[in-house]
């Protein structure tokens, strides 16, 4: 048994990376992984840095669009976390911002770029809609069918195999303790401390604990008695053999479901909110399972990947499911849970892309600093009626 | 998409044809996928259409092929692809297309013509098994290649892939192999065993084992005596170490090898050969099964990762059975009567056969599998490879995934910089070693051998890479033109 200043429980981008600040800035921490670090949503993801609204963003109307781009200071943040994030760790993290391009097809999903990038205009986000020539000229590789493109000059991707581990890696080397392969099993205030018990018998104590389990995260605040609305969905990525460099922009689609993007070592990955299917168990959702694939799902994929006709030749050599985590309103869940002292969470939105940005703000808080970003919008507390106590 | 399929037997060796065969002769109807030209497997290998060869056909080989030939309701689909199967865990729906009936699974497979689903209610897989790839300092340059390989130009059009060969290993293949090229007219320069002889020479407990196995000690005994005859030297203890040319093959440093296996120094020695043709045994090509969902178990005398069964062949997923060497490596013989019994229990799955007429007829074919059982436990066991000796044959700069170029010392580094980690598939991911055009089916074993050596894990703690589809690469075109046909049916 032993005390920390705080106990991060999960060992993914986020649990890393703010275990990284709070080791950096001199206190004690453990970090808790079940499994094995980046074995989740942090290592599963196709590793984009999407500041534009993604298509799950906008496909359900203006109002969901707009609430939506509440987190839009956060991608403002995150755009420059990135650029700098490599310098800051000391290690290589496959960041590559070459611009992002967000594809219309249809008369209609070229109003819907419009609409997008006013909103993203009014955050001081700079999405130019191109067209024509000047769209040719920049990506003379898309498919004549595409008419319009939302472009972001600072978009782009991050290496999700490099990412996690940089973070675990400097978090050590600052003092920060890794627990792999545990997994809590309860968490309890005890004495003004925070008690977590792991499966091998073993309790710690904590002044402050911070969920940053993902999909998990429901199930662990249950065990503080706090409801967390947080929900698992599965989802579906593929990757080509190895080619030589043919895509250098970020892809995305605002009226189908894609994310496109090659990887420094030459691989076309695709993605972008194809589903795969939870698995059950005995009737529950069974979360240790990771999702199925489904058939549907991998061909619809490849097929809007048309935009592109030069991948369409490549081989497709794995595809794989991961889980990532949803709010009800799309937003983060960001900051102190109510009426629980020193309990913090960090979860939902798209936590790879603004992982950096939340893991910096979320620190400033258990350190006592204002951060320099307000937080209300993806504060818990928005969900307080669900919690009695 | 509705098809009349019951059954789909996938692959078309031993275990696959007589599977297919015996399911047909019951009125089963059967699609037997393929992902060669013409069936035969690798064991009963035919040349491509259009070829006209007069090599030898074993007498068991010929009979089966025209059974299968025969055998009413098949359905061929050759040079096919099945890379995946859907719904075993989570269930199919119909939200986003046609869903097959209740009880049916649905195989995606990438066929000449494109992309399409077969979706029967029981699936026979018999994938086999390809060559245990063994890497050391040199095993990527072109000219070093698989016993197996060798003998697949040999068989298929019968052609030498060189002039001077050397062949090394520990499987009894070798000198089969070797029988072969010499036959062929080739040169073989030396056939390098690395096993002492004297771990080699059957005990009592093999001669009773060998009871009804003749045929099969007796082609190991030929083949030894070809090679006397044509005073090619066949010696034991002795290992590859080294493969250089430049930019191909010219030549190989063998050495002695102490009792345990490992390499004894200043016993190096350099042997020019064009070829060298590596034989240290088989893995089962489980990666459908375990992309199904089907439980494996780990046994390192039958060629790693086998796929779990009950006796009458069927795995721990409902409606898939397994038959051949994906049960363990084990030959043609006893494939092609797993193949056999797999049928009969898919038969009682479909309620075309009853238990007790099941019984009756899977009787003869139990008393031959347990006969072979005994002979591969008792004897093909020991040609099993240790790790440790394997794992003397890396070196720091020996490449271990060729697709990725990730060497020993890559994975070494980052074992030690993430003590935390010691799976497969954490190592994949973190090194990219398996994440290449041959989906890790190169580099797994050495990869997981290292792994285990560095760490002390069990193999069963180090797991194998996960199987994800498609289990073979398949063009993204093909996938979605699949998409377009689903949307044309919907």
């Amino acid at each position: 048994m032993a005390h920390y200043d705080t106990a991060v429980i999960g060992g993914g981008l986020l649990g890393c990376a703010i275990a990284w600040h709070l080791a950096r800035a001199g206190t004690r921490v453990l970090i808790v992984e079940k499994d094995q670090v980046n074995r989740h949503a942090s290592g599963q993801n196709a590793g984009s840095l999407h500041f534009q609204l993604e298509f799950r963003m906008v496909e359900h109307g203006d109002d969901a669009a707009r609430l939506a781009a509440r987190a839009l200071p956060l991608h403002l943040d995150a755009q420059r976390t990135w650029a700098g994030l490599e310098a800051a760790l000391g290690a290589p993290c496959g960041v590559a911002l070459r611009g992002g391009l967000m594809l219309a097809e249809t008369p209609a999903e070229v109003a819907a770029l419009d609409r997008k990038a006013a909103l993203e205009r009014e955050y001081g986000l700079d999405v130019q809609v191109l067209g024509g020539p000047q769209l040719r000229e920049l990506a003379p590789y898309l498919a004549d069918t595409v008419r319009a493109a939302g472009h972001l000059p600072g978009e782009g991707k991050a290496n999700p195999r490099l990412v996690t581990p940089a973070f675990a890696h400097a978090a050590l080397r600052h003092g920060a303790e890794l627990r792999t392969g545990h997994r809590v099993t309860a968490l309890h205030r005890d004495g003004g401390r925070w008690r977590l018990s792991t499966g091998d018998g073993r309790s710690d104590t904590a002044d402050t604990v911070v969920l940053a389990a993902g999909v998990w995260t429901a199930e662990l605040a249950a065990m503080a008695d706090v409801r967390l609305p947080v929900f698992p969905v599965g989802l579906t990525m593929s990757a080509t053999a190895r080619t030589a460099p043919l895509l250098p922009h970020l892809i995305q689609h605002v009226g189908r479901r894609l994310s496109m993007k090659q990887t420094a070592e030459g691989n076309v990955l695709l993605g972008g909110g194809w589903p795969a299917k939870l698995v059950t168990r005995h009737g529950r959702t069974d979360l240790d399972r990771n999702p199925e694939l489904r058939y549907e799902s991998l061909t619809g994929n490849a097929d809007a990947a048309r935009v592109v006709p030069a991948v369409m030749r490549l081989p497709i050599i794995r595809s794989w499911s991961g889980m990532t985590t949803l709010t009800p309103d799309q937003l983060p869940l960001l900051g102190p849970v109510p009426r629980r002292p020193g309990l913090h969470v960090a979860t939902g939105g798209s936590a790879f892309t603004l992982g950096p940005t939340y893991a910096r703000l979320l620190a400033s808080t258990l350190l006592g600093d204002r951060p320099d970003l307000p937080l209300d919008d993806y504060s818990p507390a928005r969900f307080g009626a669900l919690n009695f106590v | 998409m509705s098809n009349p399929t019951d059954v789909v037997v996938v692959g078309a060796g031993p275990a696959g044809l007589a599977a297919a065969a015996t399911l047909g002769r019951h009125g089963a109807r059967v699609t037997v996928v393929d992902e060669q030209q013409r069936p035969g497997g690798q064991i009963y290998r035919q040349p491509p259409t259009g070829h006209t060869r007069t090599g030898r056909r074993t007498e068991a080989g010929r009979a089966l092929l025209a059974e299968a030939a025969a055998a009413p309701h098949l359905d061929w689909l050759p040079d096919t692809v099945a890379w995946g199967v859907f719904g075993t865990r989570a269930g199919l729906d119909d939200y986003a297309g046609p869903a097959p009936a209740p009880g049916r699974l649905r195989l995606g497979v990438h066929t000449p013509d494109g992309g399409r689903t077969l979706e029967p209610a029981a699936l026979v897989l018999t994938a086999g098994a390809y060559d245990l790839p063994v890497p050391f300092p040199g095993w990527t340059l072109p000219g070093v290649l698989t016993a197996g390989g060798v003998q697949t130009f040999l068989k298929a059009q019968g052609l030498l892939p060189g002039r001077r060969f050397v062949l090394a290993g520990g499987h009894p293949l070798l000198l089969v192999v070797a029988a072969q090229l010499v036959a062929a007219g080739a040169h073989v320069v030396e056939v390098a065993f690395s096993q002492h002889l004297r771990t080699l020479l059957p005990g009592p407990r093999d001669l009773a084992a060998a009871v009804g196995n003749a045929a099969k000690l007796a082609e190991g005994a030929a083949a030894l005596r070809h090679l006397r005859r044509a005073r090619v030297p066949v010696r034991f203890g002795t290992v590859i170490r080294a493969a250089h040319g430049d930019p191909e093959l010219d030549g190989v440093v063998l050495s002695r090898v102490d009792a345990a296996g490992l390499p004894v120094p200043g016993t190096e020695r350099t042997v020019a050969c064009d070829v060298l043709a590596l034989g240290y045994g088989f893995v089962p090509s489980t990666e459908l099964a375990r992309q199904a969902g089907c439980a494996v178990a780990w046994r390192p005398a039958e060629g790693g990762w086998i796929v779990d069964h009950d006796d009458w062949m069927r795995t721990s997923v409902p409606g898939i059975s397994v038959a051949g060497e994906l049960t363990g490596v084990a030959g043609a013989e006893q494939a092609e009567v797993e193949g056999r019994l797999a049928a009969y229990g898919t038969l009682q799955t479909l309620g075309l056969l009853d238990a007790d007429r099941a019984a009756a007829l899977a009787r003869p074919v139990r008393r031959i599998l347990a006969r072979r059982r005994r002979f591969a436990a008792a004897v093909l066991s020991r040609f099993a490879p240790d790790p440790a000796a394997l794992n003397a044959l890396v070196t720091d700069d020996t490449v271990l995934c060729r697709c990725e170029e990730v060497t020993a010392g890559d994975i070494r580094r980052a074992l030690c910089d993430h003590p935390h980690l010691g799976t497969a598939n954490a190592v994949k991911l973190l090194t990219r070693a398996g994440m290449g055009l041959c989906q890790g089916r190169s580099c797994q074993p050495a990869v997981c051998r290292l792994i285990a050596e560095q760490t002390g894990r069990s193999p069963e703690q180090i797991g194998a890479f996960t199987a994800q589809p498609p289990v073979k690469p398949v063009p993204l075109a093909s996938l979605a033109a699949a998409a377009r046909q689903h949307d044309d049916q919907g």
